[in-house]
């Protein structure tokens, strides 16, 4: 808050002290990322390192307004939906340029937008499965839509409906899109995107560099197109304690994913701003609700009151305090980060060992029982969250025991549904919540995140939540969802944790959104 | 001729050898839990998408199919292409393959220079307090975790006296010894210390052998016997040793190029194995095969050079 | 490798000589007295460590060293002493069961290719070589994948790997001990194959590899230390060195106490299975 409020005087001083208003440019912005990127592009781009890199090279028609809440322009300078909620109608802002200079009409958003929803491409696609239709007529984009859609806003604001060059595909070498898309991300250079920088260097697994887009649509504070960059310069160290040494000794300006426990040490250095980002990333622990376990023996989590009791015999304060050094806060919606929209704000199981005894007697559950918590291997964090709740649950007579697994071991557990409990993590892609609702209720996407818990009303309002075009209404539904989500308890609702960012006091302006996409376009560097 | 022949002999016998790491490195993967397809496309994926996934990769062929495929691919040179990488296995090692050989080499011409001439001195002074300060400076060496000194070393040399860079990798010979000397000497600290004990033991051995005391009997001058009997032997034990320790010396990189953040073979090789990358993890077993075999031919080569008796082996 | 002249083929008496010498040498001494009190430790922490080592106290996290915890407390303000203390069981146990069903293996198989060498002994060579050109790591990673985390599974890994080192070493030596003069003797006195393996061969053939086998008890702590660093070795709440030097990797500026005494008890237990490592050298080499 004092952080801000000094930056915003500043800006006064500046405006008022200088007749026209001086902005920094230029200058290279060096990144250390814990993960480099593997293919950039909008409909390919599946993992995070890929999907919070797409938004600087590939600018969307619409996007979010950045408190998150609503959705503005962006290639399309104005949209809307019709009453019945089946037509979409944009209007591309004229004289669009690509990063090389060639124009972007709506050919190219034809072309950009089949893609996104061929299911044969992208994993994607699923997400625009109510388009039926795209047209243009001039500067004018129609969607038809095969029912309405309360999120196809969103969708056209997030990044896998970004604009691609028609011309570049066309062009380019490789017998399929796949391939094509491998060879111009290979190629690099600026004809692909009209994002605010586009790709000049590519080392893989090493290092990648973003340059300017001259041709920018966006224009700065001084009237001239955004990045105010020239560069932005990345490199891949995999190692935190590594990547935090990197930023001390000056090499680089910014680190991405700081440990938790070294944000008060970073914080105190008077040469770092120790940026903690409202994230829509929360952690919590799918527990496995099926009247029996994978081996066939009986599943005492089947039974609601012991998820329950587990939930209220976990004091989400202290492992808050443990493992966030009290950077986060307990989850407050069962189905999602409480920055979401449509999020409720409950009093979610706050700890209170008595109900969780009552619930666990009543239960009928037999001490002694062992259950296992499947955490991920080398992780730091598993670790403490295993030690906590192994001494906070044993009043309950539950002898929780560990099996540390790699990612990919504990992705193939949660399809099996060979686990009791297990550590997991999710951060949204779309600014909507229906995605992580589907992800961690609705039947039929993922079983409830493998947890194997039905709710046939719960599914029900789901669907009818899909094509629900009154805000009011939609948000009832929502509501209902997650008190019965919260009430059946299939996770192990943890917390929600902020994107920590140390950023050297030499950059300014640069974000990471609630979504995770890293935003450079306004970032300036004073040496 | 003779030679040749030995050369000849021993490249047909990896032929076997190859096979067998094949077949061996092809069911393992294949055993891990998970399955590419799921690195691929995500958790979020749907197990529809999965099983598409799975489809095209090839993985519902039966296993003799796949392994067929496999082998005959990698006959005619063609290691597939990577999962994760997106593009062909062959590309991605080749080029990451140098900076990976230039950390090894560098990591072990460190320690032959730091570990050579205190393992003389160890000896001639053996029992004394040099002999004792130089073995318990490199048993420390040799007690810690790669993870932990490395860090160390950044820490101190790095990050607080700006001697060297954190972490990355440089362009260039020079560039190269700048940047891959921190990572370069941890895995030095190590070996170094391996090769100095076995190097002074070999030292002592030969120092003690009746050959020897025979020579001093007669009065030769002790720099003569060291320059003819000891560093000969000190030569062959050294070399056995590295042709040894190579595959550890290979296992050492993929801790400390984490660490350091060296875009080699060793990183990779994590990262194909967590992400079941199974055609990566193929080709990069295969490569490590390749080259700790030609390191183990050069090291009997030149074994046989020095010490005629070995030529049969 | 061994460049000695024969060597003689009765060796008892000339050993109980050299004992006394050995236990006269301070070196061994150390290395016996480091290894001792870790073996105490293993066996009952308890009675060493002044607190339970997996209490965990929110109150009390990351303080710094003080007389009432001599170690300081780690992130869940755990009793750090008692950790190290507690964590020499399981480490000390990885020295052991890591190294020693390899070595049976290694020497038994090591002895019999050596002594038969034929086409036993070229698949051995095919398979020695295969196994060797892995990166040790690796293996050891994806067989502790395929049977799932845990200390035994690690044990079998190793073993798996590690039963290769001891072979090759015990076959050359066996080879080397063949070409000399007591071994030939040996076989032209018509003794049978098993007394010349186990009386001759092996007692003369068997002190490098039981040198390299006090390395190697070393080098184990240090394998599981990095595979409990990448979470494949001991499961928590169990201390174990390199565990808690991961954890406390990234308090290295703030709380390096933290890293620092599992650091010493890695790098004491290794100088002590080393010291004595060099001692039997000592001891056991065959003297003319």
């Amino acid at each position: 808050m004092k952080r801000n409020l000094t930056a915003a005087t500043l800006m006064l001083a500046m405006a008022v002290g200088t007749p026209s208003f001086g902005q920094e440019r230029g200058g290279t912005m060096n990144f250390a990322r814990y993960d480099g990127s593997r293919l950039i592009d909008p409909i390919y781009a599946d993992r995070n390192p890929d999907i919070w890199m797409v938004g600087s090279l590939f600018d969307t028609l619409l996007r979010s307004s950045d408190d998150g809440k609503s959705i503005v322009g962006g290639l399309a300078d104005s949209f809307t939906v019709s009453d019945d909620g089946r037509t979409v109608t944009l209007n591309l802002q004229a004289d669009l340029k690509f990063a090389d200079g060639s124009s972007l009409d709506a050919e190219d958003v034809l072309f950009s937008l089949d893609r996104a929803r061929n299911p044969d491409l992208g994993p994607w696609a699923g997400m625009l499965g109510n388009v039926a239709d795209v047209t243009a007529d001039g500067n004018t984009i129609t969607l038809s839509l095969s029912q309405p859609d309360p999120t196809i806003l969103s969708m056209l604001a997030t990044f896998n409906t970004a604009i691609v060059n028609k011309d570049v595909f066309d062009a380019a070498e490789g017998a399929t899109d796949q391939e094509k898309s491998a060879a111009i991300f290979a190629a690099g250079g600026a004809g692909v995107g009209s994002g605010s920088f586009y790709l000049c260097g590519f080392e893989q697994g090493a290092s990648m560099d973003f340059c300017a887009n001259e041709h920018h649509w966006e224009m700065g504070a001084d009237g001239k197109p955004l990045p105010y960059l020239d560069k932005v310069h990345f490199e891949i160290i995999p190692d935190d304690a590594t990547r935090i040494l990197k930023l001390q000794a000056g090499e680089v300006d910014a680190v991405e994913f700081v440990p938790f426990s070294r944000v008060a040490e970073l914080d105190a250095d008077p040469q770092i701003n120790m940026n903690l980002y409202p994230s829509t990333r929360i952690i919590y622990s799918p527990i496995n609700a099926r009247e029996t376990r994978a081996d066939g023996s009986a599943n005492p989590l089947h039974d609601v009151r012991v998820r329950q009791a587990i939930n209220y015999a976990t004091n989400k304060e202290a492992l808050i305090g443990l493992i966030l050094q009290g950077a986060g806060q307990p989850m407050r919606a069962p189905l999602m980060s409480s920055s979401t929209r449509l999020a409720a704000d409950m009093d979610l199981y706050p700890f209170d060992m008595e109900k969780a005894k009552a619930l666990i007697e009543d239960a009928g559950f037999e001490a002694g029982t062992t259950i296992t918590l499947t955490t991920l291997a080398g992780s730091a964090d598993d670790a403490t969250i295993f030690a906590a709740l192994q001494q906070m649950w044993a009043p309950l007579g539950i002898d929780l025991v560990v099996e540390q697994v790699d990612g990919a071991t504990r992705g193939a557990k949660n399809r099996s549904g060979e686990f009791d409990i297990h550590t997991y993590g999710w951060v949204d892609d779309v600014n909507d919540p229906s995605q992580v609702t589907g992800w961690l209720g609705y039947t039929p996407v993922r079983h409830a995140v493998g947890t194997g818990w039905e709710s046939a009303r719960f599914n029900e309002l789901f669907e009818a939540s899909g094509s629900e075009m009154d805000q009011a209404k939609r948000a009832e539904q929502y509501a209902e969802m997650q008190e019965i989500y919260a009430e059946a308890a299939p996770l192990l609702f943890m917390y929600e944790t902020p994107f920590a960012v140390a950023v050297s006091t030499a950059i300014d302006g640069y974000v990471q959104t609630p979504l995770g996409a890293n935003i450079f376009s306004r970032a300036t560097v004073s040496r | 001729m003779a030679g040749l022949q030995y050369i000849l002999k021993r490249l047909a016998l990896m032929i076997p050898t190859f096979l067998l790491v094949m077949i061996i490195i092809f069911l393992l993967v294949r055993m891990l839990p998970g399955d590419p397809a799921l690195a691929i496309a995500g958790d979020k994926a749907s197990d529809a998408d999965l099983a598409a996934i799975r489809n095209r990769l090839g993985l519902n062929e039966p296993l003799l199919v796949q392994f067929w495929l496999f082998f005959t691919n990698v006959l005619q040179g063609d290691l597939g292409r990577s999962i994760l990488m997106r593009t062909s296995v062959m590309g991605v090692i080749i080029e990451r393959l140098p900076t990976t050989v230039f950390l090894a080499a560098f990591a072990v011409s460190l320690s032959l220079l730091i570990a050579g001439p205190l393992a003389f001195v160890a000896a001639l002074n053996r029992g004394r307090w040099p002999d004792t300060v130089i073995r318990t400076v490199f048993q420390v060496g040799l007690s810690m975790p790669v993870f932990y000194i490395g860090l160390i070393l950044l820490t101190f040399l790095a990050a607080h006296l700006r001697w060297f860079p954190v972490g990355g990798h440089g362009d260039g010979f020079t560039g190269q010894l700048y940047y891959l000397f921190l990572p370069s000497m941890t895995v030095a600290l190590y070996t170094s210390a391996i090769i100095m004990r076995n190097l002074r033991a070999a030292i002592i051995e030969v120092l003690d052998a009746e050959y020897v005391q025979f020579a001093r009997a007669k009065g030769l001058p002790n720099r003569l016997i060291l320059g003819r009997h000891v560093l000969r032997n000190a030569l062959i034990s050294t070399v056995t040793l590295l042709g040894l320790s190579i595959g550890n010396l290979m296992s050492g990189t993929l801790v400390t190029e984490t660490v350091f953040a060296v875009p080699g073979l060793g990183r990779l090789m994590l990262e194909a194995i967590f992400a079941r990358d199974y055609p990566l993890i193929q080709g990069l077993t295969l490569t490590f095969a390749v080259l700790v075999s030609i390191v183990f031919l050069l090291t009997d080569l030149f074994q046989s050079l020095l010490d005629p008796r070995m030529r049969l082996s | 490798m061994t460049d000695t002249a024969a060597a003689p083929p009765e060796v008892t008496t000339a050993r109980k000589s050299r004992l006394h010498l050995a236990l006269r040498k301070p070196g061994f001494l150390v290395g016996a007295t480091i290894i001792g009190m870790s073996i105490l430790f293993a066996v009952m922490p308890g009675i060493f460590a002044p607190y339970d080592p997996n209490f965990i106290d929110y109150t009390a996290v990351r303080q710094a060293p003080s007389w009432e915890h001599p170690f300081g407390t780690d992130m869940l303000g755990r009793d750090s002493l008692s950790r190290v203390i507690h964590a020499y069981t399981v480490n000390m146990q990885m020295a052991v069961l890591a190294t020693v069903f390899a070595l049976t293996i290694g020497v038994t198989v090591g002895a019999l290719v050596g002594y038969y060498r034929g086409v036993a002994d070229m698949i051995f060579g095919r398979v020695v070589d295969a196994i060797i050109t892995f990166p040790f790591l690796v293996l050891v990673i994806a067989v502790v994948a395929v049977l799932g985390p845990g200390l035994i599974n690690m044990y079998i890994a190793i073993t798996v790997v590690g039963w290769v080192y001891y072979a090759r070493l015990m076959r050359a030596e066996v080879i080397a001990q063949m070409g000399n003069d007591y071994a030939s003797a040996g076989i032209v006195m018509g003794y049978s194959d098993r007394r010349i393996i186990f009386r001759h061969l092996l007692p003369n053939a068997i002190t490098p590899v039981v040198v390299y086998w006090m390395t190697d008890m070393a080098l184990a702590i240090l394998l599981g230390s990095s595979l409990g660093y990448l979470g494949l070795g001991a499961q928590p709440p169990q201390a174990e060195w390199g565990v808690l030097i991961a954890e406390g990797r990234n308090f290295i500026t703030t709380a390096w106490w933290l890293s620092l005494m599992p650091g010493i008890a890695i790098v004491l237990t290794g100088l002590g299975f080393s010291l004595i490592g060099d001692g039997l050298a000592d001891l056991l080499r065959p003297r003319g």
